[in-house]
């Protein structure tokens, strides 16, 4: 690096902090809102911090004990939205979904990635194609038939459908990286191990699945991420709370105009902190995939 | 070995596109027997005001938020390509609005700029800014701004990591070249940084266009597409004609009317993108 002038300095970091408040400080206030009581948070003028925080909102959601401040007569209002409850078995649904996702993709994506890398087959470059292109059509385009045949085979409301869902959804763009990624391999070890009698099964399972491990995990997680988040589809293939995912319970409550603010804060804490465990191994992945190697220059 | 997802994304393709085909020529509702009625569905949607008002609202969205995406994109990009203090922190945590499911996203931000209690209001009140709280989603123009504010949020991380790449891949020989005939940091942006990029930001802008003509989470978090139809996007819009009012032709017909238009700017786009961009050519 070159010497810099303090006129770059001050930019650099000015944008720099810039950049910090504008992605971080939403989470803050998120994590402020939900351990005030709701009578502050609604007063006007605002009095945020004219009575001491709590953690009983996070005691309401998973122990159902209800907050003083409800519980008082004369207080703002009576009512709690039990539907931040739901919040963790929420989780758990997401969770159940995109790990089986996670897995088909494991698997078929890196069989059909293999088979467009390494194989010649009649119609190879028309099916790659067709594959990538599938995903352009808009996911509202599709939605009406998709209800139709989930209805069809009587899987309204499951977890099946949600998975079969996410997986067409997803291995196009799993098996897309894969490929690009088995075609960076070396051709040599294949070769020398045909030459040796291997079958290309054998070739797939002991020298390149093991060599590609690494980003076939991160494509894994990565199709996991898109299903965890993924709100159009569920919204309208679950039913009851018993099988809602995480994005549906916050699009019920953000619809809900009378809903407990600093429980929704809670809430969404709550919600937030399994994408942050899951998510930082996905962008080092993708960060470090993108960043080095992959675009050759 | 590619059998298994050729066969389940062409199951999940190709019947769902020929069944919306199908049924946008018919009346179908779970409450009317179904019938032929031909162009009929794509006559009422294209001749309705709130048809009209959603296709223009999405295209000020979209033409709204692209370039603001590429250009932020780019000063963001070219941020974290320089060396200081918390660079390791800050390309990590971008990535958390991005991962977020965005109805999550939306809510965040329901709070901060709700009219009646938000975190917004109470600050500039707090500090004397304002002295009446500002209807953020409540004015058709701001509520429209907000949506484009969290659409930022949630896309800028993934579309600064994708210019990153590409401005690391520039060899620095460039610039050194550039340095000796003394060319200034616009001059050296013009002329390398710009032009080696160009390939990846054909790219981010297909990937941007089509998220934004594809946005639905957000709005239907933040706003239900209000105030009146201020923030109502074409997908909302379809939303509600399909799953609200049961009207599966006419929201057929639209889905058909998404997907074309959708189609029509990704081929305007990929003749942009430079031969080899995105498919490398193997012997």
């Amino acid at each position: 690096m070159s010497k810099r002038s303090p006129l770059r300095r001050v930019i650099i970091y000015t944008g720099a902090l810039l950049l910090a408040l504008f992605w971080f400080a939403p989470f803050v206030l998120v994590v402020i809102g939900s351990v005030l009581p709701e009578v502050n948070l609604l007063s006007f003028p605002p009095t945020w911090f004219a009575d001491p925080p709590n953690l009983q909102t996070y005691d309401y959601i998973f122990t159902g004990k209800i907050p003083q401040s409800y519980e008082q007569r004369g207080a703002l209002r009576s009512m709690v939205s039990n539907e931040v409850r739901d919040v963790p078995r929420a989780i758990l649904n997401s969770l159940v979904v995109a790990t089986a996702v996670m897995f088909i993709n494991v698997i078929f994506g890196s069989l059909a990635a293999y088979a467009y890398a390494r194989l010649r087959f009649p119609g190879r470059v028309a099916a790659f194609n067709f594959t990538l292109m599938s995903r352009l059509i808009p996911a509202v385009a599709i939605a009406i038939p998709y209800y139709l045949i989930v209805q069809a085979f009587g899987l309204i409301n499951t977890y099946s459908a949600l998975i079969a869902i996410y997986s067409v959804l997803t291995l196009p763009f799993t098996t897309l990286v894969l490929t690009l990624y088995f075609r960076g391999l070396p051709d040599e070890v294949d070769e020398a191990a045909r030459v040796e009698g291997a079958s290309s099964w054998r070739i797939l399972k002991d020298i390149t699945i093991p060599l590609a491990l690494p980003s076939i995990i991160g494509a894994g997680l990565f199709s996991f991420m898109l299903s965890y988040s993924e709100f159009l589809f569920a919204l309208f293939i679950t039913t009851t709370r018993e099988r809602r995912t995480l994005p549906v319970i916050f699009g019920s409550l953000s619809t809900n105009t009378d809903v407990s603010w600093n429980m929704l804060m809670a809430s969404i804490t709550v919600g937030v902190i399994p994408t942050i465990l899951l998510a930082i191994p996905v962008w080092r992945f993708m960060v470090r995939g993108l960043t080095s190697g992959a675009v050759r220059g | 070995m590619a059998a298994p997802v050729l066969l389940l994304v062409a199951l999940f393709t190709l019947y769902p596109v020929g069944r919306a085909l199908y049924q946008s020529t018919r009346i179908e509702s779970p409450i009317f027997p179904s019938r032929f009625v031909g162009l009929e569905n794509y006559r009422d949607v294209l001749g309705g005001l709130y048809f009209r008002e959603a296709a223009g609202t999405t295209l000020w969205f979209a033409l709204a938020s692209v370039p603001l995406l590429i250009v932020l994109g780019i000063l963001v990009a070219l941020l974290l390509n320089e060396s200081f203090v918390g660079n390791g922190v800050l390309r990590v945590g971008m990535l958390l609005p991005w991962a977020l499911p965005a109805t999550v996203a939306a809510l965040i931000w329901k709070w901060i700029f709700l009219d009646t209690w938000g975190a917004l209001n109470a600050g500039l009140y707090a500090t004397g800014i304002i002295d009446n709280y500002i209807g953020w989603l409540t004015t058709p123009g701001l509520a429209r701004m907000a949506v484009v504010v969290v659409f930022i949020w949630t896309q800028l991380p993934l579309i600064a990591i994708f210019i990153l790449a590409a401005l690391q891949a520039i060899p620095s020989e460039l610039y050194d070249a550039a340095a000796v005939d003394g060319a200034g940091v616009f001059g050296r942006f013009r002329n390398i940084t710009l032009p080696s990029i160009r390939p990846m930001l054909v790219i981010v802008t297909l990937y941007a266009v089509l998220m934004a003509f594809t946005n639905f989470d957000i709005v239907y978090a933040l706003t239900q597409g209000g105030p009146g139809t201020a923030t109502t996007l074409v997908t909302y819009f379809t939303w509600v004609e399909s799953f609200k009012k049961l009207n599966f032709g006419a929201g057929s017909a639209l889905a058909v009317l998404i997907a074309l238009g959708s189609l029509a700017v990704i081929l305007v786009l990929l003749r942009a993108i430079p031969k080899g961009a995105l498919v490398e050519e193997r012997p």
